[in-house]
């Protein structure tokens, strides 16, 4: 055990992302049945933003707060000026036409800061939590530790959005049916502004995450969005907790996956394997006749 | 017309109008037999004329594009008949690739054998990942197959393909990778595209039929909802997996014949974002005119070569798709060859009516 331990740290980071993705995806899915296929590239192109500014010697928290509004506004832009063009369709026309804006927002972000890898460092990297262990040193940098702590507290913060508040209220309500609550005078297009904004926003900090944790690299990070699509099945678009529980337990056992004889080059296919998994034993995802 | 004889069984129907009907009915045949003449004298037109107007490079690449064709037209099945969304078909294609070469390197069967048994395998995993859609939402299909790409993505990465060495993976140690036996009618890259299109036409047209026959109808009634292909006597296991497994075979078509331009296939080159890509592309061009899985091939490989040409910067044509799949979804659902074959009919309306008002 002593020996998996180190795997289980480092996958801890990860995870919490995969967790912090699947939440940003739930909550966008919840209330306006969109499925985001842009949210890796959203988060991309923030980070790039933050490692520019970083090169321009700007300060750290500035920086960040830069990243995650350029992903706000993009994610805003697109949610209010394209997604109701699409709204009357089913839910799969809906979340491919993110399709689209993913690949437009990827080749911008590729056309302007070119392909090759980069790292974003943050200032957290280098200190780090040290655990003496009969199996060596292991170390959690704060980063991590970080991306750990946030994901929990915005999982916290949106469910507590969701359960207590008016605009929670709302969303809900969309989410069960969006004729429904149009016609009782909920105003669609504001609550699925706030979705919008939430899943924006969550693009941000994971892309930041990410191109730390991983590397800066436009195309990796959009894609990254399929694994933390599986988090999001084990949550079955729905549940908050599940999301966050399965993005953990991906990101752990991906990481774990290491030390499995015959398994570890094939360890990158963890999520993809636990979504399906879940995806053929789940029920109630029967569609309708 | 017969409108009195549509309207119902109380109108008293007229021997005249009956009359009238079946010569209807047999232009309308006519009239289908001649589009489906047209797709495939125009496709094998195309494979004939290309390799007089390009030099190696071009020759080449419009080989992949034409291979590449091949599979979109699956995709286009799919989406354009049934309304199902598979993320998944550049991995059948990669499968169907290895089956090929397999077969190829281990057993050395004649090339023709080999695509069949690529598409044959293809057709196999198609239907496999096609069951679970017969209980599932689109959404989640969608993402079942986006999950089985991914998969693919880290198997094919592992595994690479057979390049004639021994063992069951067939991988080559140390030596040179050999290249996959060319068929014998085609052994030069300008026959090799000519040849290419010949197994287009043939897979468009085995779409084609199927789509005027029993399984269109039923796959039509499908897409209505379960409810409407029930009543009517529709067997959805049937007929929905037989549309996945008709787009595997054009995967795996495609993958075998992208082996044989190529010689080999390269494991990197089989990421999920490919298929997703695909798909977008094949929205892009058309799912319900055979053109489109054309227009598909060409923007998957021959406009980026092109733009490389120009020495314009590849990723402003992901740009220029990303935009056209939203247009295509938002205002253009038949995609840049309903867009074509719309525009070819106001031609031809204008100038038919130019030729009537002349004296």
């Amino acid at each position: 055990m002593d020996e998996l331990l180190p795997f289980l740290i480092s996958g801890l980071g990860v995870g919490a992302v995969y967790a912090m993705s699947g939440v940003g995806l739930v909550v966008l899915y919840r209330s306006s049945g969109v499925l985001n296929f842009a949210f890796g590239a959203l988060g991309a192109i923030g980070a790039y933003v933050a490692w520019s500014l970083l090169e321009h010697d700007w300060p750290q928290a500035l920086a960040w707060a830069a990243a995650v509004l350029t992903s706000v506004l993009l994610s805003l832009a697109y949610g209010r000026w394209l997604a109701p063009k699409l709204a009357p369709r089913d839910p799969t026309i809906r979340s491919i036409g993110t399709l689209g804006f993913a690949l437009v927002v990827l080749g911008f972000t590729e056309w302007t800061w070119g392909e090759q890898p980069r790292r974003l460092v943050l200032p957290t990297d280098s200190l780090a939590f040290e655990f003496a262990l009969a199996g060596g040193d292991v170390r959690l940098t704060y980063t991590r530790a970080l991306g750990l702590l946030l994901a929990l507290l915005m999982m916290a913060a949106v469910a507590l959005l969701l359960s207590r508040t008016r605009v929670g209220l709302k969303m809900r309500a969309l989410a069960n049916d969006r004729d429904l609550s149009a016609l009782l005078g909920i105003r669609v297009l504001q609550v699925d502004t706030v979705a919008w904004l939430l899943s924006g926003a969550f693009a941000g900090v994971c892309g930041l995450l990410l191109a730390n944790i991983v590397r800066l690299q436009a195309t990796l990070l959009t894609f990254l969005v399929i694994p933390a699509f599986a988090a999001a099945i084990v949550g079955r678009l729905r549940s908050l907790p599940a999301t966050v529980a399965g993005g953990i337990v991906i990101g752990v056992l991906e990481a774990m996956a290491i030390k499995m004889p015959g398994f570890a080059p094939f360890r990158t296919a963890t999520p993809f394997l636990i979504a399906l998994a879940m995806i053929l034993m789940a029920r109630g995802n029967e569609r309708p006749a | 017309m017969s409108a009195n004889w549509i309207a119902g069984a109380a109108v008293r129907v007229d021997a005249d109008d009956l009359a009238q009907v079946q010569p209807a009915l047999a232009g309308v045949s006519r009239q289908a037999w001649r589009s489906f003449a047209l797709m495939v004298g125009t496709v094998l037109l195309i494979g004939l004329v290309l390799p007089w107007f390009s030099n190696a490079y071009w020759i080449k690449t419009l080989t992949s594009a034409l291979a590449l064709s091949v599979a979109a037209a699956g995709v286009a099945v799919l989406y354009g008949q049934l309304g199902l969304v598979s993320l998944c078909q550049y991995a059948l294609l990669g499968a169907g690739g290895w089956a090929a070469l397999r077969v190829s390197h281990g057993l050395a069967w004649p090339f023709e054998l080999c695509v069949l048994v690529g598409g044959v395998t293809s057709c196999a995993i198609g239907m496999l990942a096609g069951l679970p859609a017969l209980r599932m939402k689109g959404l989640y299909l969608a993402l079942v197959t986006m999950m089985m790409a991914g998969g693919f993505q880290v198997v094919i990465n592992v595994f690479g393909f057979p390049d004639g060495g021994a063992g069951w993976l067939g991988k080559v140690q140390g030596s040179e990778r050999l290249l996959m036996v060319r068929p014998a009618v085609a052994p030069s890259d300008a026959a090799y595209l000519r040849y290419v299109a010949v197994w287009l036409a043939a897979v468009l047209a085995l779409i084609e039929l199927h789509r005027r026959t029993r399984a269109g109808r039923s796959w039509a009634l499908i897409r209505r909802g379960d409810a409407a292909a029930i009543a009517a006597g529709v067997n959805i296991l049937r007929y929905q997996t037989w549309a996945f497994g008709l787009a595997g075979f054009c995967a795996g078509v495609g993958g075998a014949l992208l082996a044989g331009a190529v010689g080999q296939l390269d494991g990197r080159a089989f990421a999920a974002s490919e298929s997703v890509m695909m798909f977008a592309l094949t929205v892009v061009g058309g799912v319900t005119h055979w053109a489109g899985a054309l227009i598909a091939g060409l923007l998957l490989r021959a406009v980026p070569a092109l733009l490389t040409d120009f020495g314009v910067n590849g990723y402003l044509a992901m740009i220029f798709f990303g935009a056209a799949l939203l247009h295509a979804l938002i205002t253009a659902p038949s995609g840049v060859a309903g867009q074509l074959v719309g525009a070819l009919a106001a031609l031809r309306a204008r100038l038919n009516r130019a030729r009537h008002s002349a004296p």
